[in-house]
């Protein structure tokens, strides 16, 4: 187990004047400029260079020398202007040099906020902070390039406002959930049929190419070791050093080491979770959380839609009890479809759970106030046998939830349970937005305090603070 | 189900007895479909048939010109046939429509062969918008389409006469404001 390097366990509590972000405007690490300039050099020496060698190599360095200067007179003033900062509980990023560009965001509507440090900028101390808005794939905010230093700041600014709280305020507090050992990563990615099975084909072939010195055999080796490479290696390498842990800011994920990631999944986000279990993990007893999360849209879907890679399942289950608070995963009734049946669907007054999957069991859970709709749908053939399928929509994501072929009124009546469940969960005052400013979510009230009593312009929210019960 | 709701399952286990099979598609409890008018099956039957016409003629020209008479006759009446069928399946369709502005839901029913009952909650609405197009305009009715966050399920109410849709948008939306809840 590798121990997390220095700052990516929680900063210092109460940060010093200078290092207020709350006003100000900001920019990525001057270092972008010169890398930049060295970067597009590169490229146009390799590029252009071997023709320009005919005419002699003075000229390569000439026209090199001119790209050096023209590369250095646009990365400058677009890193300068290129700024962002915050204005109240908005955040304010400027950027484009020609097309000058300004985007004020609503802080209270992120979705998830994302610290990303590749393995190059790690070397530079430099970080990305990813800021997921529902809007879909063009909607996400990527600052890329800053001192690690200010996108940690930034991402604890950033995650108060969304809270509503003043951006001065101290990190919420964490507590330790989970912390995946390697070995276990290890063998659980390893110990899957397809995972084993291409092992064997592979390790098969390799033994034919040596022996019969048959180079056709590659031809089927090298999709076998692309395959191994993309759902072995790169699992093994992105889950590596795996730590979440859980915060009144919601669910905190720290993994990676050629690529540090750090996720924060604010409470509420969550639009859907799925378990996985394939066939050997069941012997071992582990399985995989996915979630839907309606900022993680397009190519990052696959990206970051992992909570838990590898967990125990009776963590996996914890977490989604945390991650839909007030409910009970396991405690659902369910019913199958019909005897000898892997599928089988429950509901109850606060989520709906699915489970299907004869050899791989995948068990899908979406909380009743967050479906967004509902149908009851039957084929041609499933109606001459009196069937029907019950969708429930969520944002799109890893997850979709179904009663599959059950008896039609049956499937009605799931329907209808469905509607008048999700219509008493789905009261107003149950929005997630501002979260540490709302009662009904678990707020840290030593944090409000902290933050109202450093700040005391901002209005103090002592009425919200004791719930009904 | 029998532990969430421990009434509803004696009641409608005796009920399921009797319920011919496209009961599971009813309107809810102590409301009617509101229903769809004809034009509907009009702008269907033109659309299909302009289409299998389209298709049947250029067929028969290209086998008559290939110098198979007897083929392009016989792609002809498959035409003509689908063009009948489809003409039958617009009347259905039509027919199948319904929807119902629920207290907290909308209610949408449709489809011949696949028949679809879509619920959509007021307050999961985030876009409600009214279409029609050139044909559509000419038969005067529109399409009011409802954009959840999901984008699985297409969800749309076809061929209300324009003044309806406006109208229902209107009420849609109003809905969606008063009964909003976040994503």
């Amino acid at each position: 187990m590798l121990p997390p390097p220095p700052g990516w366990g929680p900063p210092p509590p109460q940060p010093s004047p200078e290092d207020d972000i709350a006003t100000g405007v900001f920019r990525a690490h001057w270092m972008i400029v010169p890398l930049r300039v060295l970067a597009v050099t590169l490229v146009f020496v390799a590029l252009v260079g071997p023709i320009l060698v005919m005419f002699g190599f003075l000229w390569v360095l000439f026209v090199a020398l001119a790209v050096v200067f023209g590369a250095f007179a646009y990365a400058l003033p677009s890193w300068w202007f290129g700024t962002f900062g915050l204005r109240r509980d908005h955040l304010v990023v400027h950027g484009g040099l020609f097309l000058r560009s300004s985007r004020e965001i609503p802080l209270s509507r992120l979705q998830a906020v994302d610290v990303v440090q590749p393995l190059l900028m790690q070397v530079f101390k430099m970080a990305e902070l990813r800021i997921e808005l529902a809007g879909g794939d063009g909607s996400a905010i990527r600052l890329r390039c800053l001192p690690r230093r200010l996108a940690e700041r930034m991402r604890v600014a950033v995650l108060a406002h969304a809270a509503g709280l003043p951006g001065r305020s101290p990190e919420a507090s964490e507590w330790p959930f989970y912390r995946l050992p390697f070995p276990l990563l290890l063998g659980a990615l390893t110990f899957r049929v397809p995972v084993l099975v291409s092992f064997i084909l592979l390790l098969m072939l390799l033994t034919a190419f040596v022996v019969f010195l048959e180079p056709g055999v590659l031809g089927a080796a090298v999709p076998l070791a692309l395959g191994l490479l993309r759902y072995y290696w790169g699992p093994l390498v992105r889950y590596t050093d795996f730590y979440a842990s859980l915060s009144s800011d919601g669910l905190r994920l720290r993994y990676g080491m050629f690529q540090r990631r750090m996720q924060t999944v604010p409470p509420g986000r969550v639009q859907a979770v799925r378990i996985v279990e394939p066939l050997l993990w069941r012997g071992l007893g582990v399985a995989r959380v996915e979630a839907t999360v309606a900022g993680y849209a397009g190519a990052r879907q696959g990206d970051s839609a992992d909570l838990l890679p590898v967990a125990p399942r009776n963590k996996a289950f914890t977490l989604v009890n945390e991650v839909f608070p007030g409910s009970e995963a396991a405690m659902v009734p369910l019913v199958t479809n019909r005897e000898w049946s892997a599928s089988a669907a429950g509901v109850d007054e606060r989520l709906f759970v699915s489970v299907r999957g004869l050899f791989c069991r995948v068990t899908e859970i979406v909380p009743v106030e967050r479906m967004q709709t509902l149908r009851l749908s039957a084929g041609p053939i499933a109606r001459l046998r009196g069937r029907a399928t019950v969708d429930v929509d969520t944002p799109p994501g890893p997850v979709s939830a179904r009663a599959a072929d059950r008896e039609a009124g049956e499937g009605r009546r799931f329907l209808d349970a469905l509607v008048e469940y999700g219509r008493r969960a789905r009261v107003p005052s149950a929005g997630t937005e501002r979260w540490a400013t709302r009662a009904t979510l678990h707020a840290d009230p030593a944090r409000r305090e902290a933050a109202t009593g450093e700040n005391t312009a901002q209005e103090a929210t002592p009425s919200v603070d004791t719930p009904e019960e | 189900m029998e532990t969430s709701e421990p009434p509803s399952e004696t009641e409608a286990g005796a009920s399921s007895a009797v319920r011919p099979r496209n009961e599971a598609f009813s309107a809810p409890e102590g409301r009617t479909w509101q229903r769809i008018p004809t034009a509907l099956a009009w702008y269907r039957r033109l659309v299909t048939g302009a289409g299998c016409l389209a298709v049947g003629a250029a067929g028969g020209v290209l086998l008559l010109m290939w110098g198979h008479p007897l083929w392009a006759g016989a792609w002809l009446l498959a035409a003509l046939a689908t063009a009948g069928v489809l003409w039958f399946l617009a009347g259905l369709f039509q027919r199948s429509w319904g929807y119902v502005e629920a207290s907290a839901e909308l209610y949408m029913s449709y489809g011949v062969l696949v028949r679809q009952l879509v619920v959509v909650p007021y307050g999961r609405m985030q876009v409600v918008d009214v279409t029609a197009d050139l044909l559509e305009q000419a038969l005067g009715i529109a399409t009011v389409r409802v954009r959840t966050a999901a984008s699985t399920a297409d969800t749309r109410v076809v061929g209300l006469p324009l003044a309806d849709a406006v109208q229902l948008r209107d009420r849609l939306a109003e809905r969606s404001e008063s009964f909003s809840t976040g994503l």
